[in-house]
């Protein structure tokens, strides 16, 4: 009885549950909020994801013409879980993970990954101009930043000669694996940004050409997912980065300030750049963000790193 | 232009109703993948009658009528019509008015430029230098409303001459702003020629070569762009422009950066030519005797609005309200060359291009002889009015059944 009730915490307030849910929205308006204050503008207040989210989750949603309806519905919610999941390995807050077996590294860059596929699903699901422009680039920067951006991340597991989470991150937490691996690092901070589909990796919810991209067609609860399971994607991405690259994560505080320095860093570079096409996308990170990965790689074996 | 006529279209529909525009105008793109294939342009979702209006109001109030027909450009479209009644009451306007009205349509350049540099950014998701831009508008309109009183529409004119004079202190308050307003140009300027990431929207992004230019009519800055070298404000000289003529600006690469360069630079000539203005601002009265029923006769007027040249022509038969008025504006002469610049290119600069001729679709709308089974006759309101019910009702039942 003990155990069952353990696991319902654990899968529904923390750390994948309620908990990761309020932290993302708050994350998602610090976000908003330094981009704002970067442009002089005034931002909106600390509850606007959550009022956003509510209001949402109040309307009414349009099931358009032409769709599957079981995957309409279906496609945020299984999106919103997979990334809900990736919590279960990570040590959210600082705490120790909640879960974890060799190779989870894996199964968790895979489940971030979901969010994406079922983007693009949805979006090629309804007849919609815009959702299938949106969807098609969508796909197209998950293939164009997928690759280099797990070969990244598989830097600090080859120097930590494991591919489970909790052993990477006993490896990373006495190693700043930022100096040792600054290549590695960059890659995956961009390639978050191409994740949550932010400035300048936006094409495929470009408003002044496609409207929403793949979201175009929804509306209410499938909407409210969506944006959900982004945010908590944005979340998941920074505790990765801050217990990869960043000396690991000990307690609520260092969990805090390291996930708010890459944040930051997200921000900056949001404010500081235009929309790239999606031809320069792919061609961006073919071009530099796999090359520099394999070099990190090669580094990385250079200096003895892989064991 | 042409597709194979087995394969489907894939039509990408701009507008009317559509975040990249602000007003409203249809655009259909035929992609292949990301490249567009072809595109039409339909416009007329905005019309407003205006040109008709005019011909139940006096010549007064036409004034103030006609400044709104658009909300960027008012005090040029007033200037027009100023131009063009004074031309036909054979009535000379002080100098010190005329100096006023170039400095206001200065002014406004400014703030147009402004306003679209703007616009452009967002279409290219650059939305920090949109927000700076705008930022920095307030600037502009913040010194208009200090002479005026108002932001917007200033109605600086009257028939005549102008409303408003420039005091001392005003001046003083003017050349502050202007000198803000120069340093944000020259770092805009500097933003839009360097950012490398800005420059790969830009650079060779919808080329216009001066004889493709010349060809659909292309005309103020979005021609200067393209090196046309027109200006209205050199060619036929009005107002102050007679008297200080202007330094025109001339790019001759005719892409999406050199738009952006064009503007930018004619802000700075217009902070400059404003600082000349100021210092030489001759002494007379602001307005002379104007007569309430304008000779009979016909009279055109060309000014350079923001966008490029602004045309009207005015007929009066000897009354109090003018017997016809038709207004071109610069966008009608521009909008064409969309259609051309977007084949060829990824529908993601589409709404830079289309942007970059700085279209302002409201202004644009015109109905003017409608031809059915080779019938041409003229339709009074009534008709109309019954076409229209006629016609949006067809729709409606359409759309609901």
């Amino acid at each position: 009885m003990m155990e069952l009730l353990q696991v319902l915490v654990t899968m529904l307030i923390f750390p994948a549950g309620l908990f990761l849910l309020a932290n993302a929205m708050i994350y998602q308006w610090i976000d908003r909020k330094l981009v704002a204050r970067l442009q002089d503008r005034v931002g909106p207040p600390w509850y606007q994801p959550l009022a956003d989210t509510v209001k949402l989750l109040a309307n009414e949603e349009v099931l358009p013409h032409g769709v599957n309806k079981w995957l309409f519905i279906g496609l945020p919610i299984i999106g919103l879980a997979g990334a809900l999941t990736t919590a279960l390995y990570l040590p959210i807050a600082g705490l120790p993970p909640a879960y974890g077996f060799p190779g989870d590294l894996i199964v968790t860059v895979y489940m971030l990954s979901m969010l994406t596929l079922c983007l693009g699903l949805a979006g090629a699901n309804t007849r919609d101009r815009f959702s299938m422009v949106g969807a098609t680039r969508t796909l197209t920067q998950l293939f164009s930043y997928e690759a280099p951006f797990l070969l990244a991340l598989l830097g600090p597991a080859l120097a930590a000669g494991s591919w489970q989470l909790s052993d990477i991150m006993a490896y990373a937490s006495g190693n700043w694996l930022l100096f040792t691996q600054p290549i590695g690092f960059v890659v995956v901070l961009i390639g978050l940004m191409g994740k949550l589909e932010i400035t300048p990796f936006d094409a495929p919810e470009a408003e002044t050409e496609i409207v929403a991209g793949a979201l175009t067609q929804y509306s209410g609860r499938g909407l409210a997912l969506f944006r959900l399971g982004q945010w908590v994607e944005l979340v998941i991405g920074l505790t990765m980065i801050a217990a990869f690259y960043l000396g690991g994560i000990h307690n609520p505080l260092d969990y805090v300030i390291k996930t708010l320095f890459p944040l930051l860093i997200i921000a900056a570079l949001q404010t500081l750049m235009t929309r790239l096409r999606i031809d320069q996308t792919v061609g961006m990170w073919w071009r530099y963000g796999a090359l520099l990965a394999l070099v990190q790689w090669l580094l990385i074996f250079l200096m003895g790193g892989g064991q | 232009m042409t597709q194979p006529a087995n394969r489907k279209r894939f039509t990408v529909p701009i507008g009317p109703q559509h975040p990249a525009l602000k007003e409203p105008g249809h655009f259909a793109f035929d992609v292949d993948g990301e490249i567009v294939q072809s595109a039409s342009v339909r416009l007329g979702y905005a019309h407003r009658g205006i040109e008709k209006a005019t011909e139940s109001r006096t010549w007064v109030q036409n004034l103030y009528l006609l400044e709104r027909i658009c909300g960027i450009c008012s005090h040029i479209h007033a200037t027009a019509y100023c131009l063009g009644v004074e031309k036909l009451a054979q009535v000379e306007v002080p100098p010190r008015a005329q100096a006023i009205r170039s400095l206001v349509a200065e002014l406004e350049r400014i703030h147009s430029h402004l306003l679209w540099l703007g616009v452009a950014a967002h279409e290219s998701g650059f939305d920090t230098l949109f927000m700076y831009s705008w930022r920095d508008r307030e600037t502009v309109m913040n010194i208009l409303e200090v002479m005026t009183g108002n932001r917007v529409h200033y109605s600086a004119n009257v028939l005549g001459g102008v409303k408003y004079d420039v005091d001392d202190q005003q001046a003083a308050t003017i050349r502050e702003g202007l000198d803000f307003l120069e340093e944000r140009t020259l770092h805009y300027l500097e933003v839009v020629s360097t950012d490398s990431l800005f420059l790969q929207r830009t650079r060779n992004i919808g080329v216009m070569d001066r004889e493709a230019a010349q060809l659909s009519g292309v005309i103020g800055p979005t021609g200067r762009a393209s090196n046309v070298q027109r200006d209205v404000r050199l060619d036929s000289p009005y107002a102050a422009y007679a008297d200080h003529p202007i330094t025109p600006v001339y790019e001759t690469t005719g892409d999406l950066l050199a738009r952006f360069v064009v503007r930018l630079r004619e802000q700075l000539t217009s902070i400059d030519y404003i600082r000349m203005l100021l210092d030489h601002l001759p002494n007379s009265p602001l307005t002379t005797r104007m007569p309430r029923r304008v000779k009979a006769g016909e009279a055109i007027s060309r000014v350079e609005a923001p966008r490029g040249e602004l045309f009207y022509y005015i007929k009066s038969n000897g009354g109090d309200m003018p017997d016809r008025i038709h207004v071109r504006t610069p966008t009608l002469c521009n909008i064409a060359s969309v259609a051309q610049l977007v084949i060829g290119q990824h529908l993601a600069d589409v709404p830079m291009i289309l942007v970059g001729i700085d279209p302002c679709f409201s202004c644009n709308d015109r109905t003017s002889v409608i031809c059915q089974d080779g019938q041409r006759d003229m339709w009074d309101w009534a008709r109309l009015r019954q076409y229209g019910i006629d016609h949006y009702g067809t729709h409606y039942t359409k759309d609901l059944g």
